[in-house]
């Protein structure tokens, strides 16, 4: 069994779900690993480019994050090269001469099992590979993109003002996410705080990013993105159906709701039916003693 | 300018989608299907074209089962102009994108939306697919769409702000949002979108083989149920936040 794993870097760092592709890999076999080198991620550059390496290596397996590039890259490639593909699968075996995967579908509403043959290509989702203990730096290999195939012109970059200085949503190990029950964006430092203090990510229900509090980057759920940190807070979400499918795959789940009746208490290993004005500061003021 | 959206139908996102007795399907029966959440945002993205610009042609079709015309119904209703249904029961999804590749030959939109991804199978594969079959270029999940000088700026949702794309025309998006929220169809447009006819076609009759790489499903089951934990509820804010911190640190591991 012949792996080539897609490398993805933030900043100058191999992203974490990189090194949990690269563990998978060694584990099913032979394993190189490739990192497309270009200015930014564009769909033509990248895929001629991986294109040229698959065919000439031959790898019956291509391995990508489930990653806003990494989803993207793997579908086109799979489409160019007529393999078979999958996206944010959360298991691989290899059974005979093709492949079991753990697919989520509806939503995550459903975990299925498929079988894919071989060869094919394969996207992952972050997190979903246990790393054990502190994995080693594989060897990466650059191509370069391949500028020649590109028709889009890069514009400009219109950046949003929360910036990016923390770790991103869909591979934080905890995740801090507001709803509607903030009341505004004003209001969202206490978000923030707790995050901070957690060192999470900031999430959010779609109450509050169709309402413009927070960017749609931010969005948890069936039309956001899905996540599966070790622990998810909840504060002031009511848990709709739709809420619930980005986020039941959390390890360890707490809400903060003021109604005890809230749908969000169905699925929270911690409820505490509070206001989160109250609760949220001297909650982050705990966490900071407990990890002190 | 003329937009063409492909669309695929599926289980409302409120149905509580429940495994069938062979394991390997879900229950249809007596469920309510809609079209797919992001393709509803690509129509919105193209209607909101259309507002501001009301020669845009607005079109939609669907490779599917029969009952996939109601989301062509749904579609016209909200203000699409045209709709075109592709009937197959089942079609490998390379064989979708090639269906969809022949209709953009015969209909030569100026952009093709699709969404970013069925919501279920949730693979994202068929808008990068059919861009490959085109030779087009494509900007995946953007929320807005501006007509330029010599094509259309894409804008692409990326970590910490939106890359904005120039696209020659003909181009293809897969879309992650629209602007505003996908509006809901009006009486009159109810109205006028009975009226509409809906040509049909089967996959085979386009010349085209349903089959291609595909999965086999082995088996499908519901996510573990999680049961509702504990409430903590015992003092005041203060008292219960030190408890909640305590028990995540040494009870659930997670500080
Ligand atoms: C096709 C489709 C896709 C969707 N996709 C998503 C998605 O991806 N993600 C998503 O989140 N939603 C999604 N939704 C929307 C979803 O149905 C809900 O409308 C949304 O999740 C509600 O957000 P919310 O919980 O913040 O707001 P609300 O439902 O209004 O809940 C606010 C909660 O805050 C509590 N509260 C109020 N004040 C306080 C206070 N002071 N202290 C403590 N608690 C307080 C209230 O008791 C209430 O439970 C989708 C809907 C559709 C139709
Ligand atoms: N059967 C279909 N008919 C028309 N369009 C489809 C079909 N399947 C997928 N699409 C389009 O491709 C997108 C991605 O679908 P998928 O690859 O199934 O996740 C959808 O949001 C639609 O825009």
């Amino acid at each position: 069994m012949k792996t080539l794993v897609v490398a993805e870097r933030k900043g100058s760092e191999l992203r974490r779900v990189t090194l949990e592709l690269a563990a998978k890999a060694r584990e099913l076999g032979d394993t190189a690993l490739v990192e497309i080198a270009g200015e930014r991620y564009s769909p033509l550059p990248f895929v001629s480019a991986l294109a040229k390496k698959v065919e000439s290596e031959k790898p019956d397996l291509v391995l990508l994050g489930a990653t806003l590039n990494g989803r993207d890259l793997g579908a086109r490639l799979a489409a160019r090269l007529g393999r078979a593909y999958a996206a944010d699968v959360t298991g691989l075996r290899v059974a005979g001469n093709a492949l079991e995967l753990d697919k989520p579908m509806y939503a995550g509403k459903v975990r299925a099992k498929v079988r894919l043959d071989l060869p094919a290509v394969v996207s992952v989702r972050p997190g979903a590979i246990p790393l054990k203990g502190a994995a080693e730096a594989p060897q990466v290999e650059k191509i370069e993109a391949d500028g020649s195939a590109e028709k889009l012109t890069f514009v400009k970059l219109a950046a949003t003002a929360t910036g990016t200085k923390r770790v991103s949503l869909s591979e934080a190990r905890v995740v801090v996410s507001g709803g509607r029950g903030l009341k505004g964006p004003e209001n969202w430092h206490l978000v923030e705080e707790l995050a901070d203090a957690l060192g999470g990510a900031v999430g959010a229900s779609r109450a509050v990013t169709d309402a413009g509090w927070r960017p749609n980057e931010e969005q948890v759920g069936q039309t956001g993105k899905t996540v599966t940190p070790d622990l998810y807070v909840a504060l002031g979400i009511s848990g709709a159906i739709q809420h619930l499918a980005g986020m039941t795959s959390s390890k360890v789940i707490v809400a903060v709701n003021k109604d005890p009746d809230a749908d969000i208490f169905k699925i929270a290993d911690y409820g505490i039916v509070a206001d989160v004005f109250e609760f949220v500061p001297a909650f982050t003021e705990a966490v900071k003693k407990a990890r002190a | 300018m003329k937009i063409l959206i492909p669309l695929k139908q599926v289980p409302d996102s409120t149905v509580r989608v429940k495994v069938a007795p062979d394991g390997t399907s879900i229950v249809t029966e007596g469920i309510s299907w809609s079209i797919s959440p992001y393709d509803e945002y690509a129509i919105e993205m193209a209607l909101e074209r259309k507002d501001a610009d009301p020669t845009t042609v607005v079109a939609v079709v669907t490779v599917g089962a029969a009952r996939s015309r109601d989301a062509l119904r749904q579609a016209l209703a909200m203000g699409c102009d045209e709709a075109s249904l592709i009937t197959a029961d089942t079609a490998a999804p390379l064989a979708v994108a090639r269906a969809l590749a022949k209709v953009v030959d015969e209909t030569k939109p100026d952009l093709v939306l699709c969404g970013k991804q069925a919501s279920d199978d949730d693979q994202g594969f068929v808008g990068p697919a059919l861009a490959e079959l085109l030779g087009w270029a494509h900007v995946a999940t953007i929320t807005k769409v501006v007509p330029v000088e010599g094509g259309v700026e894409l804008w692409r949702e990326v970590e910490g702000g939106h890359e904005v794309w120039k696209a020659p025309l003909p181009a293809l998006a897969t879309v992650h949002k629209s602007e505003k929220e996908p509006r809901y169809p009006s009486l009159p447009g109810i109205m006028k979108a009975k009226k509409k006819e809906i040509p049909e076609k089967a996959l085979s009759a386009l010349g085209i083989d349903a089959s291609g790489p595909t999965w086999t499903i082995l088996s499908m089951e519901p996510p573990p149920v999680r049961g509702g934990g504990k409430i903590l509820k015992d003092g005041d804010a203060k008292q219960i936040a030190e408890q909640l911190a305590t028990a995540l640190r040494d009870e659930a591991k997670v500080l």
